[in-house]
């Protein structure tokens, strides 16, 4: 019996030391951030000395954890539904309308709104409007943008302008033709263009924007309604798109399945033209092919005249509904996205900045790869906010698999699609 | 010629047989190793090089760089030894219940064990992990163990090993003064020893090389286990550089398949009989 | 009258005590309630969320009846699923246990260095799916994995495997037979040792042939290891998710999407968890089926001599 007594006691600090020490400390609050290959974006994360100033000013700790990009929606869900979320989540602007469907975000304050869509150059002022001046988190630096990016020595080898793009579909189709390579035996070695058709429908999807958007198309008619709208998706803008890529595999054979990475094949000098996120290819091209010479342009349009479009995409800075120091959290985004400290880790990081005031100041307003971005901003369009949208973008994903991989006729798949996406549109807007 | 060759030569499309079978099987294992330590140009080298010239480390480097591997380990120690050493106690005593005593509702609950057995971890999995986000148990090694505190499997062959100990020996210790909890522990497990390690080692087997449970209740990278290391190191739209993933399959392989070597026969012979009972 | 009912309450502890029924109880007690908790309760709350439509994070749970079955019936996709999943088993169980079959009996045979290559047969089953899945995946990589430069050094034309939706499965198929094939040996061979050699030597005597020895004497009295490897392996194919969510992620084109890799991203991706558990209900009325039809026929081929 003594024992046991001793052992209650025992145990019984065991479970209050925990408490006694939190007493004394400073709050810490938590963001979590997705790290991985693919997220050039959030590598600032990582410096542990990123909001020493904060920190010190309000007496607060914030301790940044890094998740895996590929399972960090699961786990933010997780965390909400056992109401154990951090405070600052960092995400991918894709996932915004699944969080918004299960009503986990706060939205900014209006004030601080509008002061921030007043003072930031225009295609942030897109990306953070949802609608009459709504912002659900503030996007990060350093934005993706969908362009074309060509490999410059195999253009000169295959007797192209090493500086001329296509600008054309008619001309993109020309230059892949020269640009593929076979062996001896009739196996494609390099593809002239390489597209994205295997891994998670929506990464199809987003690679092929810059085609729907140029045909005229468009995935649902209302791009900023939450609720309701119909799919657009079987069109004849849309399935000139579809058939663009389909003539590419079968007719030109300049294109391959067999090639499952865009940004890896063209890092690897085995596909010379893709269409992807340009920060990517930015973000790697040093590490892993430091000889490659690469321009970065618009993506062509179906006839000369046209108007290119491509996809912004970006990170956010947001915080829950559930987060246990809210305040905390927003005053921690608004410090470290002010215009002095966009300035000071734009120019750290090798990023284009916010802010229009600091588009004018050095190295920004010199350097190449940013002023070759400010081309491709203007055309620039974000993902429609539609709570349906991962339903409609796994419809559309499904069907440009399909179509690619001859499971089906562009028109059956398209007309399925539809269907599908109009389903989810319905079942999202009850 | 003497017999004996003659033998060996009758035996001769045996062997070619055989052996092209074991070089299919063999063969990842060989390119897995061979990729994770030859330089990153001769990986891709055609016409391939099946004996290499060179050999480097920096794919390790770069795989241990890349993801916390020691960590992974360390998780995937705890999950497997607190799962199988709660299987092994709770099943001995469970076993020895069912083995020994006679009880009202033994037969339900005995029954009620083994259909565990026919509804798996993927059926129950959305349910089970609806409560623990409930209880706040995503994402910790509670998490991990919940589903696996104790195995059907393992109350099933101590049981059918318990029930070849002669009852006369129970009775003696029985008349000695002997508690049911110590007879449990000192003259019943010492007897079925055997049994007992070969449930032991099937079980680590299966709680090291599991992965739908973890990857569904792991989020963090900390507390992933190897298996969940390995799946989610390899970048799904393959840009991760082959050289390192290797090196991480190697890695993640090692330990097991070196275990492997040490103690195949064991191993072979254990889950032999476990086929035969079955 | 008190006391007369506390000595038999007493008699009757007493009596429970000589039985042990309350040391049974204690003892059964950690297993039945960690399974309670953890396998049974979650298996009956699974039936029940397949009619209802779980939103976890607003607590709201709403009785839908047969819905998430009918949307079941016409989701295209989980028919894929379903389909691709029964491919599967039908091919991998049977193939991967003649072939074991066929090395069990070659293994009976004696030879040198038997129990190495019986130790080399096994290495797959030790390693981790997924990561030999990963391996594989390097393997099968168009343009640098060792299967197409092996057909290209013999001049055939390099093959898409994992990337084409005609051959990702088949490429699934063969991983998967290559990793069970050992265990099937193996529990084989243990069932060949257990037959006794009188059996053979009186055929050899009634001048029966190697072959005729196999189909009549070999297979028949393996009937209860055929058996079992058919229903475990079953059972385990239906359930096949590693190999797939690591080395096609269930495309191209849902091509490889099998029923609990659909289960799973339904859940825990898309956050349907009523649509989900109903899926899971799917899975488990074949995985009984499919049990309860080779058991029930197995025992008319059951044979002693």
């Amino acid at each position: 019996m003594r024992g046991a007594k001793a052992l209650a006691i025992a145990l019984a600090l065991l479970l209050l030391s925990p408490a006694l020490a939190l007493a004394g400390a400073a709050k810490t609050i938590t963001l979590w951030y997705p790290a991985g290959d693919i997220t050039a974006g959030a590598a600032h994360f990582a410096d542990k000395t990123l909001f020493a100033d904060f920190e010190a000013k309000n007496n607060v700790k914030v301790e940044a954890v890094a998740l895996d990009y590929d399972t960090m929606q699961q786990k933010i869900f997780a965390a909400a539904a056992g109401k154990n979320i951090a405070d600052i989540l960092f995400i991918d602007t894709s996932w915004l309308p699944g969080f918004l469907k299960e009503e986990m975000l706060e939205p900014v304050a209006d004030a601080k709104a509008k002061a921030w869509l007043a003072a930031v150059s225009p295609e942030i002022k897109e990306l953070s409007d949802y609608g009459k001046g709504r912002m659900w988190g503030y996007p990060q630096y350093g934005i993706d943008v969908y362009g074309l990016t060509w490999n410059k020595d195999q253009f000169k080898e295959a007797g192209l302008d090493p500086e001329k793009p296509p600008k054309t579909w008619a001309e993109f189709r020309e230059y892949a033709k020269k640009l593929t390579k076979r062996d001896a035996q009739g196996n494609i070695t390099r593809v002239g263009y390489a597209i994205r058709h295997v891994g998670h429908p929506h990464g199809v999807v987003h690679k092929h924007f810059w085609a729907i958007y140029g045909a005229g198309a468009a995935l649902i008619d209302n791009p900023n309604a939450l609720r309701g709208g119909k799919a657009m998706i079987n069109t004849p803008g849309g399935k000139a798109a579809l058939q663009l890529v389909l003539d590419m595999l079968d007719v030109d054979k300049s294109t391959s399945l067999n090639f499952p990475d865009p940004r890896a094949a063209f890092l690897k000098g085995i596909a010379s033209m893709q269409i992807s996120e340009t920060v990517s290819i930015r973000g790697r091209q040093p590490k892993e092919a430091p000889e490659l010479k690469w321009g970065m342009a618009l993506p062509p349009v179906p006839k000369a005249g046209d108007k290119p479009v491509t996809l912004l995409g970006a990170w956010l800075y947001s915080v829950p509904k559930q987060a246990k120091n809210k305040a905390l959290a927003w005053k921690a985004i608004e410090w470290i996205n002010s215009q002095e400290k966009d300035f000071e880790l734009c120019k750290k990081y090798g990023a284009s900045p916010r802010y229009a005031a600091n588009w004018d100041k050095e190295p920004f307003k010199s350097d190449p790869y940013d002023q070759g971005l400010k081309q491709l901003y203007p055309s620039g369009k974000k993902l429609p906010i539609n709570l349906a949208l991962n339903g409609i973008m796994d419809a559309m994903g499904g069907a440009i698999q399909k179509v690619w991989h001859h499971e089906a006729s562009v028109d059956a798949a398209l007309a399925e699609a539809e269907r599908l996406a109009n389903k989810a549109i319905a079942e999202a807007a009850k | 010629m003497s017999r004996s060759t003659l033998v060996a030569v009758g035996k001769l499309p045996l062997y070619l047989g055989v052996s092209g079978v074991a070089i299919l099987m063999i063969l990842p294992f060989y390119w897995m190793v061979m990729t994770a330590f030859v330089p990153a140009p001769d990986i891709i080298a055609f016409p391939p090089k099946w004996i290499p010239s060179r050999l480097t480390l920096q794919h390790f480097a770069e795989a241990f760089a890349k993801a916390p591997w020691l960590a992974y380990y360390w998780n995937s120690f705890v999950v497997a030894v607190v799962s199988v050493g709660c299987s092994l106690l709770f099943g001995l005593f469970a076993g020895y219940a069912f083995a020994v005593y006679r009880f009202p509702l033994q037969n339900f609950f005995f029954i009620l064990i083994l259909a565990t057995l026919m509804v798996p971890v993927q059926v129950t999995s959305v349910a089970l992990y609806i409560l623990l986000a409930q209880i706040g148990w995503v994402d910790t090694y509670q998490g991990i163990l919940a589903p696996n505190f104790a195995s059907a499997f393992g109350v099933f062959m101590i049981q059918q090993g318990i029930k070849s100990i002669p009852v006369d020996l129970i009775e003696a210790a029985r008349m000695d003064g002997a508690g049911e909890t110590r007879i449990v522990l000192t003259i019943i497990a010492p007897l079925i020893k055997t049994t007992l390690a070969t449930v032991a080692m099937i079980l680590f087997l299966g709680s090291w090389n599991d992965f739908l449970w973890p990857v569904i209740v792991i989020n963090s990278q900390d507390l992933r286990t190897i298996p969940v290391g390995i799946a989610l190191f390899k970048d799904p739209y393959g840009s991760m550089n082959y050289g390192p993933l290797m090196a991480a399959t190697v890695i993640s392989t090692g330990p097991m398949l070196l275990a492997y070597i040490i103690s195949q026969k064991y191993m072979i012979r254990g889950i032999a009989l476990t086929g035969l009972k079955g | 009258m008190a006391s007369h009912r506390n000595r038999s309450v007493r008699q009757i502890l007493a009596r429970l005590h000589a039985r042990r029924v309350l040391h049974a109880y204690l003892f059964i007690a950690p297993v039945i309630v960690l399974f309670g908790i953890f396998r049974v309760a979650p298996a009956i709350q699974t039936l029940l969320y397949s009619f209802y439509k779980v939103e976890l994070l607003r607590g709201r749970f709403t009785f839908i009846g047969l819905e998430n079955f009918t949307a079941l019936l016409t989701d295209e996709i989980f028919r894929k699923a379903t389909v691709n999943t029964l491919t599967f088993v039908v091919t991998i169980v049977p193939i991967s246990a003649f072939l074991g079959l066929i090395l069990a009996v070659l293994f009976n045979a004696k030879f040198h260095l038997k129990e190495f290559f019986k130790a080399v047969y096994f290495a797959p089953m030790v390693t981790s799916t997924v990561a030999a899945a990963v391996v594989w995946w390097w393997m099968y990589n168009p343009q640098f994995g060792i299967f197409n430069v092996l057909l290209k050094l013999v001049g055939l034309p390099e093959q898409p495997w994992l990337m084409s939706s005609h051959m990702a499965l088949p490429s699934i198929i063969i991983f998967s037979i290559w990793k069970t094939l050992g265990y099937n040996m193996i529990i084989y061979l243990a069932g060949l040792q257990a037959i006794p050699q009188q059996f053979y030597e009186a055929a050899t005597i009634d001048g029966a042939g190697a072959v005729k020895r196999f189909w009549r004497i070999s297979v028949p009295l393996l009937a209860p290891t055929t058996t079992f490897l058919l229903i475990y392996n079953g059972i385990l194919a239906f359930q096949v998710f590693d190999q797939v969510f690591v080395l096609t992620g269930g495309g191209p084109a849902n091509s490889t999407n099998v029923v609990v890799l659909d289960l799973y991203r339904q859940a825990f991706e898309r956050y349907n968890f009523g649509y989900a558990s109903a899926e899971a209900m799917v899975l488990f009325v074949f995985i009984l089926g499919v049990t309860v039809v080779q058991y029930v026929y197995s025992k008319r081929f059951e044979v002693t001599y």
